[in-house]
C-alpha cells in the first residue's frame, strides 16, 4: 500500500474550478442544489473524477482530479465529505479525496496479488469500506473476494486501512452493495475469470456460472446465494442496486450470442427466487445484451437500467416487473436517483434529467464539454 | 497552492478544435437518399432473385441451373457487401442483421445445425414462418453457400429433393427480409433520420449522424479485424482460409473490396456526405489513405484462397490490413477535431 504526499498527489493534477463551490459545499447546499460524483475520460486519453454541481437545469464542474488510469463508480461515504474513486478492471488503486475542498488524502493500492473491479460501498455509518477484488493467481477455484477496510475520518479527511478479506462465493465480482439492515452485503458474482496478465480476455465462458451472494458483512459468513437457471449462465451479473424495502434490480452483461433471446434485468427478494425481466421487441434486442447501470428510484417504486451499447435507458416497476419506459441515449451509462426522476451520464459529454413524473428527458446545460462520463453517477 | 493549480489547470485544459457547426439533417438526409435507399433497393432487387433462379434449379437440377442459381447469389452478396456497414435502423429488427448473416460463426453452429434441418426431413420446418423462427444458423447466406457451393451440391440438389427444398426456403427467406428491410427503410426510417432533431429514435440529427459515422469508422475496424486479421497467421503457413467470410463461394477478398468502395462512397459521394462533418483539412488525410487502401486492393484477386497461395498475396493482405488500419487511425485523430463522440462506454464496458 502507498500513500503519496501532497506534492506527488499535485502532480496528478487537480483542477479546482476557484469561486465555484460557495453554493455547493455540503451543509451550506441551497436547496435545489445538488452534487454529482463520476468518473470521465478525456479525449487525450487522461482520467479524471470530477465533482458537479446541478442547479435548475444547469451544470458547473466544482473540481477534477486526475486518476492514474480510467476510474469506475465512485463511492461516496455517508457524511458526504469524503469520496474514493475505485479502479476499473484489472486496476488496483483507489483514490480518495473530498467534494468539498477537492482536496486528495491519499491515493492507496490493494495487495499486488489483487485487483480491483471499479465497485466499493461504504459501510452504514462510515466507518468500514468494502471492494470487490480478484486472488487472480488462483486459476481453478473461485477467487472472488471482499475487501474490508477501516476507515478513519479523523481530521476531517478520510483514510482508510485494510483490516480483512473474504470470499464472495464467486469468481469476478462486480458492483456490492449494502442492503437496508445495515448488516448484510449483496454481491453480483459476474462470473467471468479474467488475469491480468491477459488483460480483460474472459478464460471461462463455458463455464462460468454468475451469482448473486448475501453476505454478513462482520465475519463474511454466506446467508443465502442465488444462481440463474442453466440457459442464462452465461449472463454475467454485474450492477445491482437496493431499494428500502430489500428488492435488489440486476443488470446482466450476455457473453453468448448477440441474437439469443436472454433476460438482462433481474430482481429478487430474500429468500425467494429470481424473477427474471424482458422487455417487449424491439426494445429488448435494442438491449444488445449489455446493461451498464441499475438504480432504483428515490421512493423505489421504479428503476432504471442503462444500455449504452445499445443508447437505450430503460425504467421498469418495480411491483410488476413491467418495462415503464425507455428512451434513447446515446451511450447513456451513468445513473443516479433524484427527486424528479433520474440524472443520467453519457459518454458523449451529456448530462440529462429523466422526468419520471412526465416520461421524459430534459437537457442540462453543461459548462464542461471535454469530458466522456463513465459508466457510473453517484449524489454526493 | 491555488497559483499552482491555475498553473496545472491551464497546462492540462484540453484544446477543442472544433469543426465549424454542420448542419446535421442534411448530410443524414443526403447519406439516407444517394447511398442508403439505393444500396437497399440494390440489396432487395438482387437479393429477390435468388427465389426464380432456386425454384428454377429445383425444376432440373443441371450444372447450368446450379450455375445460375450460384451467379444469382454472386450478385445477391455483391449487394449486400455494399449495404452491410449499415448496422443501425430497420436491420436491426427482428434479428434480421443476424438472420442475414450469422458470421462469424466461431462456433460451427450453422454447420451443424443444417445437417439437422437436412437430416430431419419435415416439411413443416420449412413453412416461411416456422422457418424465420428457426436458428439463425439455419437462414441467411452462409447456409445458403453451404447448400450451393459443397463438393457434392448438385449430387445433393438431384438425388434429394428436400435439400432443395431447403435452398428454396432460404432463398425466399432472404429474399423476404431484403424486402422488409428496404421498404422499412423507405416508408419509415427515411423519415425518422428527417425528424431525428424532435427526440424519439434518435436524440437529435447529431446522434443520426453519429450511427453513419460510426457505419465507417467500425465499419473499417471490422473488416480489419474480422476479415482480414483473423484469417492472418504469423506468417502464410499459419492462416486460416477457412475463417475468411466467404471461403466456399471463393469471394472473401471480393467482398472486402465492395465494402472499402461503400466506405468511401458514404464519405464522400453524396451531398452533402459525411466528409462535411470533418475539419477541411483533415480531409485530404483522409482521402489519401482511401487511395492507399484501394491501391493495394487493387492488387489483390477476388479470391482470397488464391491469395494465400503466394507470399506475395499474403504480403498483399498485410498490406490490406495496415492500410485499413491506416484508415481507422486516420478518422479516429480527425474525429478528435469535431466534437462528435462515437462513444466511449460501449466500445469496452464493465
Amino acid at each position: 500500500m502507498t500513500n503519496l504526499d501532497r506534492r506527488q498527489l499535485l502532480s496528478l493534477g487537480l483542477i479546482l474550478f476557484s469561486g465555484s463551490t460557495a453554493v455547493c459545499v455540503a451543509g451550506g447546499q441551497k436547496s435545489g442544489v445538488r452534487r454529482f460524483a463520476s468518473a470521465a475520460s478525456d479525449r487525450n486519453d487522461q482520467h479524471w473524477v470530477s465533482v458537479l454541481c446541478e442547479e435548475n437545469g444547469s451544470v458547473r464542474l466544482l473540481m477534477k482530479l486526475q486518476l492514474p488510469g480510467r476510474g469506475h463508480h465512485v463511492a461516496i461515504h455517508p457524511d458526504g465529505n469524503g469520496f474514493v474513486a475505485i479502479a476499473r478492471r484489472p486496476g488496483n488503486w483507489l483514490v480518495i479525496g473530498s467534494p468539498d475542498t477537492g482536496g486528495i488524502t491519499s491515493q492507496i493500492r490493494v495487495p499486488d496479488d489483487r485487483h480491483l473491479y471499479g465497485h466499493g460501498v461504504f459501510s452504514k455509518d462510515g466507518s468500514y469500506f468494502y471492494t470487490t477484488e480478484s486472488d487472480f493467481n488462483d486459476r481453478e477455484n473461485e477467487n472472488g473476494l471482499v475487501g474490508v477496510w477501516e476507515v478513519n475520518t479523523s481530521g476531517g479527511e478520510i483514510r482508510l486501512h485494510r483490516v480483512a478479506e473474504f470470499p464472495t462465493f464467486g469468481t469476478g465480482p462486480h458492483e456490492l452493495v449494502l442492503m437496508p439492515d445495515g448488516q448484510t452485503l449483496a454481491i453480483a458474482n459476474g462470473g467471468m475469470r479474467t488475469h491480468p496478465e491477459s488483460e480483460r480476455e474472459v478464460l471461462n465462458l463455458d463455464t462460468m456460472l454468475p451469482s448473486l451472494a448475501y453476505l454478513d458483512a462482520a465475519s463474511g459468513k454466506l446467508l443465502e446465494q442465488q444462481f440463474l437457471p442453466g440457459d442464462y449462465h452465461q449472463a454475467s451479473i454485474r450492477h445491482m442496486d437496493v431499494n428500502a424495502q430489500g428488492m435488489v434490480a440486476l443488470g446482466m452483461q450476455f457473453q453468448g450470442e448477440p441474437w439469443q433471446q436472454v433476460p438482462l434485468i433481474a430482481t429478487h427478494n430474500r429468500g425467494e427466487a429470481f424473477r427474471l425481466l424482458l422487455a417487449d421487441e424491439p426494445v429488448q434486442g435494442q438491449m444488445q445484451q449489455y446493461v451498464g447501470s441499475v438504480r432504483f428510484s428515490v421512493h423505489g417504486h421504479t428503476f432504471m437500467a442503462s444500455c449504452p451499447r445499445g443508447n437505450q435507458l430503460t425504467v421498469w416497476d418495480t411491483v410488476s416487473g413491467k418495462l415503464l419506459d425507455s428512451v434513447r441515449s446515446r451511450d447513456g451509462c451513468g445513473v443516479c436517483a433524484v427527486e424528479e426522476g433520474f440524472l443520467f451520464t453519457a459518454g458523449t459529454g451529456k448530462l440529462a434529467l429523466y422526468n419520471l413524473g412526465r416520461l421524459s428527458v430534459e437537457e442540462l446545460t453543461s459548462d464542461e464539454s471535454g469530458l466522456m462520463w463513465d459508466n457510473h453517477l453517484s449524489i454526493v | 497552492m491555488q497559483q499552482l493549480t491555475r498553473t496545472i489547470a491551464l497546462i492540462l485544459m484540453p484544446v477543442m478544435v472544433c469543426a465549424q457547426s454542420t448542419e446535421w439533417t442534411p448530410v443524414n438526409l443526403a447519406i439516407t437518399d444517394s447511398h442508403v435507399l439505393p444500396g437497399y433497393a440494390r440489396f432487395s432487387e438482387a437479393t429477390s432473385a435468388l427465389v426464380p433462379a432456386a425454384n428454377t434449379l429445383c425444376s432440373q437440377a443441371t450444372d447450368t441451373s446450379l450455375q445460375q442459381m450460384k451467379d444469382a447469389f454472386h450478385a445477391s452478396m455483391d449487394a449486400w457487401q455494399g449495404i452491410q456497414h449499415i448496422q443501425f435502423g430497420p436491420i436491426t429488427y427482428f434479428n434480421w442483421n443476424y438472420r442475414l448473416q450469422f458470421w462469424p460463426d466461431d462456433n460451427g453452429t450453422g454447420g451443424r445445425q443444417l445437417t439437422a434441418l437436412l437430416a430431419g426431413q419435415d416439411e413443416t420446418q420449412l413453412a416461411p414462418e416456422v422457418f424465420a423462427g428457426q436458428s439463425v444458423g439455419v437462414q441467411g447466406y452462409p447456409a445458403l453457400e453451404r447448400l450451393l457451393f459443397d463438393a457434392d451440391s448438385l449430387q445433393q440438389l438431384q438425388d434429394e429433393p428436400f435439400y432443395c427444398r431447403v435452398v428454396q426456403t432460404v432463398a425466399a427467406n432472404l429474399a423476404e427480409m431484403s424486402a422488409g428491410v428496404e421498404s422499412r427503410w423507405r416508408e419509415e426510417f427515411r423519415t425518422t433520420v428527417a425528424n431525428a432533431d424532435e427526440r424519439g429514435f434518435f436524440e437529435s440529427a447529431e446522434d443520426a449522424t453519429i450511427d453513419f459515422l460510426k457505419a465507417l469508422v467500425e465499419g473499417t475496424r471490422r473488416v480489419q479485424q474480422q476479415k482480414i486479421e483473423s484469417v492472418l497467421g504469423e506468417d502464410r503457413a499459419g492462416s486460416r482460409v477457412r475463417l475468411a467470410e466467404s471461403w466456399r463461394s471463393d469471394r472473401s477478398i471480393r467482398n472486402i473490396k465492395l465494402n472499402v468502395a461503400a466506405f468511401h462512397a458514404i464519405f464522400e459521394d453524396s451531398v452533402p456526405s459525411l466528409s462535411e462533418v470533418f475539419v477541411p483539412d483533415d480531409v485530404p488525410g483522409i482521402l489519401a489513405a482511401f487511395e492507399n487502401l484501394e491501391g493495394t486492393l487493387a492488387t489483390l484477386p477476388d479470391s482470397m484462397n488464391v491469395a494465400l497461395e503466394t507470399d506475395q498475396g499474403f504480403q498483399g493482405l498485410q498490406s490490406a490490413r495496415d492500410d485499413l488500419d491506416a484508415l481507422f487511425e486516420t478518422l479516429e485523430a480527425a474525429l478528435k477535431n469535431t466534437d462528435l463522440y462515437l462513444g466511449f462506454n460501449s466500445l469496452d464496458g464493465d
